[in-house]
């Protein structure tokens, strides 16, 4: 009697926990829907009717608003490239350094590493000035790259540092026999530890990209043509003087996590992926 | 594979340092080609998104600039208010401003004048532009004798009100501030938002306050303070930041005012929630022309004139507003001269296009006579014509520091979380230490 | 082996590109924000040195210490709020059914830009028909608070979005660090009859050590410099009750047009950032990192 009892309150005890995770997970979800309504409303609705109310008739028209009047298709464009190789280089630059700091011999390591943590301390709104005369005097104003250094320069700290922590509990001997059968360095980073590292990479890759994505600051202090501005840029097609037009902000917004949203989820399944691959090799 | 592996890794820092080399070339050429074309740039607020009439009219005036001037190009940036005051400080500081751009009036450009980056424009004034402004509505963007920007609208601050509600509860529109207050308090009886304030913003409750100012202390009290020829502590001045309190205290604003932005306040007012709702006149086309907003609602507001206080010194005529955003031509351009002839040519284009057709009153005179506009701009001008005195709005006739510090004061006003004494005694602290 | 891993050439080759960026884009600006700090200047016209004036006024203005203590309070929600994402993603990475699909839906509001999450929160807390107060008013609470605009909960109010911001984040992370632990280690350990808690405890947070330390670092970094949705969400206001050090330094260097005063603004917060990870480096200093 007792066991079956014991059972009972185990099955209890799970559909409960089960409850609770799929109650979180709902809520979780309700942001996405909440965008896609708020992008379906004028100024009207947005303030006037519930959160979670689908606006009659729902106003499709601000998704080509947005496709008509912003320049979507080419700060779509933009956001993309710029966004891949800001993360290519990030992730693997930060790669480089986490490795050399971590796993070789060398005197200057430790200051070496505080040197890239004190970049992840300062204001990104006090380096607007400075950043702005050093990329006038390089002629890099107004030219993506710009966009491209900067978004590399403020992220390799903070990818540098999640990095850290999978790379301190990588287990040594593995570099120990790669070393013993004559692999070089290099051989040994990308055949050996870049695929063992690979679920961190992943989550990296994953944080750098949204970062990146949603990045706004730099692309409007440092970029003026409308040729190189990005996604994000283009809500402001829609903040006026003295109105702004929410329902076509909600538009863009919805337009622009998408991608993102998509990338995300087939990424995810990538952090599974890495680890049996890091396994097989391990 | 240790090729493999170094090629990469040279590839990528080849690929970061070429990146800068690659530009200069680029460069070269179309400063080449500079010496016969001019190409000016042009920083403004209107994006095709938000403000379509407006981004239009400065479209066509470009073309028809363009057209007159085949040798000139024109090239637009376009930011939203807020990114725009940024990019404009940043650029500010090194010296690239644009050829043309848009300033605020008074104690925005002050910094910009002083320093040097604006170039004075009273020549334009003097070859007869000047008899093409509403008289005054340069002077704000004077410093020391000289111009620095040239104005393309100019609004004043009256109180909408939803005729509806107040039809309903047998209210008549207030003449005097015992009046208003009785009018608050039957609305507050009723369970009737009276007053649609989004604080959030500060210089929304701002305004409020220079009306209280005005009508108790007269219309030259709260300028003397702000300008050091008076006091903030003058007992007037204290006297309306103790009426707004009583206001405060009396439910007159909306609930969660100081947490609410502009944008949300206003909606209280177009949903019919609030039943008052003093703001500028840029937003006259949202109660007259603007299709997504319901033509009942837009049928039912009116609008009244801040009522007079008994035994005040101001008068009824008297209003907040002012010039809003003009153009500048960077003291550093280029190509000055170019770009003084496009501000000549877009404040000569701008009036009459930008009232019939953006719902903008411009600082241009504009012969109402033949043209056909909504009742409410015609009431809204012939208000202006008749007007004793505008004032320009606090935060922008004091520099940007003290402004500050008055905003901030605004919200602590209205949040009760400071005393009228006080409040009076830290804007003088204020004012004087930034002198 | 230590002669192949103490190859200079090779470590320059993989330190230096990186290092170079650092320097060029955020260590030039941290010293030029250093030396602007020394000025009087509007961002504009013309610079007077004025040595440490800039300090001293800092060390008297209340307003300032106020945002200082907010960010110190945001720093330790942040931090402890790392417990609970640290549950839940033991959870996720846990043998459960549907952990896939879960991960992946936990992790959406992250991906949402902070333009969209401060609109979402501002609709949720609007004063009268925000759904949180609508909510309270359906249960009968008469006059349910401001969330935004009463200065003794605002700070609390715009706390709420943020930490749940960056649930994902720190998810993300926790996720991959427990997926990174090799199954032998779990598998044993269960075949030595470990039950799911010992497991958590004893197992896997140990191994995940240098990884939980470094996201205390990030939270608490993170939290000190923090300015997004305060900007959009309160301005910093009502009169101050949600300022945080980086929105009173914006405040200062870009509305107040005292970019000389702004920039010891964030002198200080890097001088601030660097003592508390330096702090926490030593509260969570171990002998050995912990190996498999």
């Amino acid at each position: 009697m007792e066991k079956s009892t014991y059972i009972y309150m185990k099955k209890i005890g799970m559909f409960l926990f089960y409850m609770m995770l799929f109650l979180v997970a709902g809520l979780q979800i309700l942001p996405l829907v909440w965008l896609l309504f708020f992008s379906l409303k004028n100024n009207q609705e947005v303030f006037n009717t519930p959160l979670f109310s689908l606006p009659s008739p729902p106003r499709w028209e601000n998704y080509v608003k947005v496709w008509v009047e912003g320049d979507i298709g080419l700060y779509f464009f933009n956001s993309l490239w710029i966004t891949t190789v800001s993360v290519i280089f990030t992730v693997l630059l930060a790669s480089f350094v986490t490795f050399a700091i971590t796993r070789m011999n060398w005197k200057l390591k430790h200051v070496v590493l505080g040197l890239f943590m004190v970049g992840l301390m300062i204001p990104i709104h006090s380096t607007l000035i400075p950043l702005f005369n050093f990329f006038m005097k390089v002629k890099l104003i107004d030219h993506p790259m710009s966009i491209v250094l900067t978004n590399i320069g403020f992220n390799l700290p903070i990818t540098i540092m999640i990095l850290l922590g999978f790379y301190n509990a990588l287990p040594r001997e593995l570099e120990e026999s790669a070393v013993m059968d004559g692999c070089s360095v290099h051989r040994m980073f990308f055949q050996v530890i870049l695929p063992m590292t690979s679920p961190v990479i992943v989550t990296t890759t994953i944080i750098n990209m949204i970062y990146n994505w949603n990045e706004f600051v730099f692309v409007n202090t440092f970029i003026s043509s409308d040729e190189y501005k990005t996604l994000t840029v283009g809500i402001q097609n829609f903040i006026g003087q003295y109105t702004t037009d929410w329902g076509a902000i909600g538009a863009t917004l919805m337009i622009s996590v998408l991608p993102i949203l998509i990338i995300f989820f087939f990424l995810s399944n990538k952090i599974m992926e890495g680890i049996t691959a890091g396994a097989i090799k391990g | 594979m240790l090729k493999k592996a170094h090629t990469i890794l040279w590839l990528v820092v080849l690929m970061l340092v070429l990146a800068g080399c690659s530009e200069k070339t680029t460069e070269k050429d179309t400063e080449g080609k500079g010496e016969e074309k001019v190409t000016l740039t042009f920083m403004h607020l209107w994006p095709a998104g938000s403000s379509k009439q407006h981004n239009m009219i400065v479209n066509e005036i470009i073309q028809e600039f363009e057209a007159e001037n085949p040798n000139v190009k024109i090239k637009q940036e376009i930011l939203e208010n807020e990114q725009y005051k940024n990019k404009l400080k940043v650029l500010g500081a090194s010296n690239e401003l644009p050829d043309i751009g848009m300033t605020w009036a008074a104690g925005f450009l002050e910094p910009y004048a002083k320093g040097g980056l604006f170039t004075p424009l009273d020549d334009l004034l003097d070859g007869g532009l000047r008899e093409n402004f509403v008289s005054g509505t340069t002077e704000p963007y004077a410093l020391d004798g000289k111009t620095y920007a040239l104005p393309l609208e100019l609004n004043i601050t009256p109180i909408y009100y939803n005729k509806g509600i107040f039809e309903k509860y047998n209210l008549e529109v207030p003449k005097t501030y015992d009046e208003f207050k009785q009018v608050v308090q039957v609305l507050v009886d009723n369970g009737v938002a009276p007053i649609a304030l989004g604080n959030k913003d500060r210089w929304t409750g701002s305004m409020w306050y220079m009306y209280l100012a005005d009508r108790i202390g007269g219309a030259d009290t709260l300028k003397n303070a702000i300008n050091g020829s008076g006091t903030f502590e003058d007992p007037s001045l204290v006297q309306a930041a103790e009426e707004i309190q009583n206001l405060v205290k009396m439910k007159a604003f909306i609930k969660g005012f100081n947490g609410l932005s502009n944008d949300e306040a206003k909606a209280e007012f177009t949903n019919e929630k609030a039943a008052m709702y003093l703001m500028g006149t840029w937003d006259l086309p949202q109660f007259t022309t603007n299709e997504d907003i319901p033509k009942e609602f837009r049928e039912k507001v009116g609008f009244f004139k801040f009522p007079e206080v008994e035994g005040g010194k101001g008068n009824i005529d008297s209003w907040v507003g002012g010039p809003g955003v003009g153009l500048f031509v960077s003291e550093n351009s280029k190509h000055k001269e170019e770009a003084k002839q496009f501000v000549k040519f877009f404040v000569e284009k701008w009036g009459e296009r930008s009232v019939t057709r953006a719902g903008v009153i411009p600082a241009t005179k504009v012969n109402t006579a033949n043209i056909d506009l909504p009742q409410m701009y015609i009431d809204v001008l012939n208000e202006l014509a008749n007007a004793s005195n505008i004032t320009l709005f606090a935060d922008v006739q004091m520099n940007p520091e003290a402004a500050q510090t008055h905003l901030n004061l605004i919200q602590s006003l209205f949040g009760e979380s400071v005393t009228p004494e006080k409040f009076a005694k830290q804007h003088q602290e204020a004012l004087s230490n930034t002198r | 082996m230590d002669k192949v891993m103490s190859d200079k050439r090779v470590i320059a080759l993989y330190v230096l590109p990186a290092l170079l960026m650092i320097i060029i884009l955020v260590y030039v600006p941290i010293i030029m924000t250093g030396y602007y700090s020394l000025m009087k200047w509007d961002g504009i016209g013309e610079r007077t040195f004025v040595a440490l004036d800039n300090y001293k006024q800092l060390l008297k203005d209340s307003m300032f210490w106020k945002s200082v203590y907010h960010s110190f309070l945001l720093a330790v929600f942040s931090v402890l709020s790392l417990g609970g994402y640290l549950v839940v993603s033991l959870v996720l990475a846990g043998r459960i059914k549907g952990a896939n699909i879960l991960r992946k839906i936990y992790l959406i509001p992250m991906l949402l830009s902070s333009v969209a999450i401060a609109q979402l929160w501002l609709r949720i807390y609007h004063p009268s028909n925000g759904m949180l107060n609508q909510f309270l008013s359906f249960l009968g609470v008469d006059d349910p608070p401001n969330w935004l605009a009463d200065p003794s909960i605002v700070l609390y109010s715009v706390f709420i979005p943020i930490i749940w911001q960056y649930a994902g984040f720190y998810i993300l992370i926790y996720y991959a660090a427990l997926k990174n632990i090799p199954s032998s280690i779990i598998e044993a350990a269960i075949i030595d009859g470990a039950n799911p808690w010992q497991l958590a405890y004893k197992i896997k947070l140990p191994l995940i050590a240098g990884v939980i330390k470094v996201t205390i670092v990030l939270a608490v970094v993170g939290s000190l410099k923090y300015f997004d949705l305060i900007y959009v969400m309160t301005g910093g206001g009502p009169n101050g009750a949600s300022e945080v050090i980086a929105s009173y330094m914006y405040q200062k260097a870009f509305r107040s047009f005292n970019f000389g005063y702004g920039s010891a603004i964030a002198f200080s917060l890097l001088i601030l950032c660097i003592v508390a990870t330096w702090l926490i480096r030593k509260l969570t200093h171990t002998e050995e990192e912990v190996q498999y």
